[in-house]
């Protein structure tokens, strides 16, 4: 039984890029306002599969396809080609400042991120005292947001998503910011949600975090897959790869 | 899934609501600013020009003035919701027709607000504001309109930028082509042609129900209706079909 099942997905974005123009056709671009695009393959016809309770590390060069493998598998951007089957409610954390108002309160934004991922009303009186809890901000529930530190918001946002029962989280580089005894926190509770069978995904730089808590690494480059299997492996042929060892 | 967009509508056009009136002094009484000035302006104008001939020309002109406000704001504001929104838009999937659906929640917030106004100008002019009873049998088909148009530019829009800016000049046109601050002689070329704008028809059953008593002409209803209709289904098949870019596009 997989969670996510891709097979063959291939996803291409249209890009600017200085392209060699004549005279005419710079003028048209500068009074249009359109500049020349070139097609970027950004995923090129990837297979993988996760099952549930797995955490899966996402590895690679920046710009190798990461957060555009996370956002296929959210919803966000459709394949091209190619079929991505997935089970359960997703929830991704590409960036942690999204979903919350500045100007709006604590615990306005609450309800307001809550409902972004998912969760109904009940869902969220029934959660809420456990979310400020773990994020530990219980003195700033009348703050506004512009107010918080970006390691705050951060603190809040994963709180409000991993109290929002995902089958599936998905979570970006950002997620590593942040203070170490949140830090470990996090980890900790991101292994309570495995256990309790959530799949989870990790893109991130820091080879260390997966080596030590990932199952299983997907090393991306160029937008296909280098290598999947057991982190360590994973991780060891990368840095063979990359020369960091 | 229908129960889902329309509560994460409700949260996010609450959200919108309390940011717009944040640390305000004045609160709700912005919402009344704007119309009021204007109907202030063009009575001041016009009342003894083009007013003459017309009944009770200020309600006329005031409730013309209203019902033209919400549906010019929620379509502007449809307009640039896919950029106010860029980053929720890239990191989580949600459903977009909620956007679409806070805005017509979050403008019908401030348009009651200012039906409740018109309510105590009737008053004034010794008109029963029982009428404003019936409002919601026009208001109905007023909102699904107004969604259906404000589904189709915000998809657009993703992808046509100056779609803002022309529907920003569209939106003028249609201001003065729809009779709100003068009257139109049923059988004119004006008439004729307005039987096309939807706007007209929706705000003639709304006169006539609330400021002259009278049940609206039958053509009237049924055409509110069926624009109501064709919009929305419209609207929601273009927008469908076009929101799977938009992640991509801003």
């Amino acid at each position: 039984m997989h969670r996510i099942a891709a097979k063959n997905i291939t996803k291409t974005f249209l890009i600017g890029y200085a392209k060699r123009q004549g005279a005419l056709a710079r003028c048209i671009s500068m009074i249009s306002g359109k500049e020349p695009q070139r097609r970027l393959t950004a995923i090129d016809n990837i297979s993988f599969c996760i099952g549930p309770g797995e955490i899966t590390g996402l590895i690679g060069a920046n710009a190798s396809g990461k957060s555009t493998l996370l956002r296929i598998i959210a919803g966000i951007h459709p394949v091209d080609s190619g079929t991505l089957t997935t089970e359960g409610t997703i929830i991704s954390l590409i960036n942690l400042h999204a979903g919350l108002k500045d100007r709006l309160l604590m615990k306005d934004n609450i309800g307001l991120c809550a409902s972004l991922f998912g969760l109904d009303k009940k869902g969220i009186v029934q959660r809420y005292d456990s979310m400020i809890a773990f994020s530990g901000l219980e003195a700033y529930t009348g703050t506004k947001i512009y107010q918080f530190s970006s390691g705050m918001r951060q603190r809040l946002v994963f709180s409000i998503a991993v109290h929002c029962n995902p089958d599936i989280i998905l979570l970006d580089e950002d997620f590593e910011v942040g203070d170490e005894t949140f830090r470990i926190k996090s980890m900790q509770k991101l292994k309570e949600l495995q256990g309790n069978g959530t799949t989870i995904i990790l893109a991130s730089h820091n080879l260390k975090l997966v080596q030590e808590h990932c199952t299983s690494a997907l090393w991306l480059q160029n937008g296909k897959i280098e290598r999947m299997g057991e982190s360590s492996a994973a991780v060891d042929a990368y840095q063979v790869e990359t020369g960091k060892v | 899934m229908l129960k889902k967009i329309f509560r994460l509508s409700v949260t996010l056009a609450i959200a919108e609501i309390k940011l717009r009136n944040e640390d305000s002094y004045l609160g709700i009484i912005w919402y009344l600013l704007n119309p009021l000035l204007i109907f202030g302006l063009l009575l001041t104008v016009f009342s003894t020009r083009l007013g003459q001939n017309i009944p009770q020309y200020p309600l006329y002109l005031l409730l013309g003035i209203i019902m033209f406000n919400f549906f010019q704001r929620a379509t502007m504001d449809s307009t640039r919701i896919i950029q106010d929104n860029k980053i929720i838009i890239k990191s989580i999937h949600f459903p977009y027709t909620s956007l679409i659906g806070s805005i017509i929640l979050k403008i019908l917030f401030s348009h009651l607000i200012e039906i409740a106004l018109f309510g105590i100008v009737l008053a004034f002019f010794h008109i029963s504001p029982a009428g404003i009873l019936l409002y919601p049998l026009v208001l109905a088909p007023f909102c699904l309109f107004t969604a259906g148009i404000a589904f189709m530019l915000c998809a657009l829009t993703a992808y046509i930028v100056d779609l803002e800016n022309i529907w920003l000049f569209a939106s003028r046109l249609l201001w003065f082509f729809t009779p709100i601050f003068y009257a139109i002689e049923s059988g004119s070329r004006l008439h004729a042609l307005n039987a096309y704008n939807p706007l007209f028809h929706y705000i003639s059953i709304a006169r006539e129900m609330i400021i002259y008593g009278h049940i609206p002409a039958w053509w009237n209803v049924a055409a509110a209706t069926g624009y109501a209709l064709l919009s929305l289904a419209i609207g929601l098949a273009v927008f469908n079909n076009l929101k799977s870019k938009f992640a991509e596009l801003i």
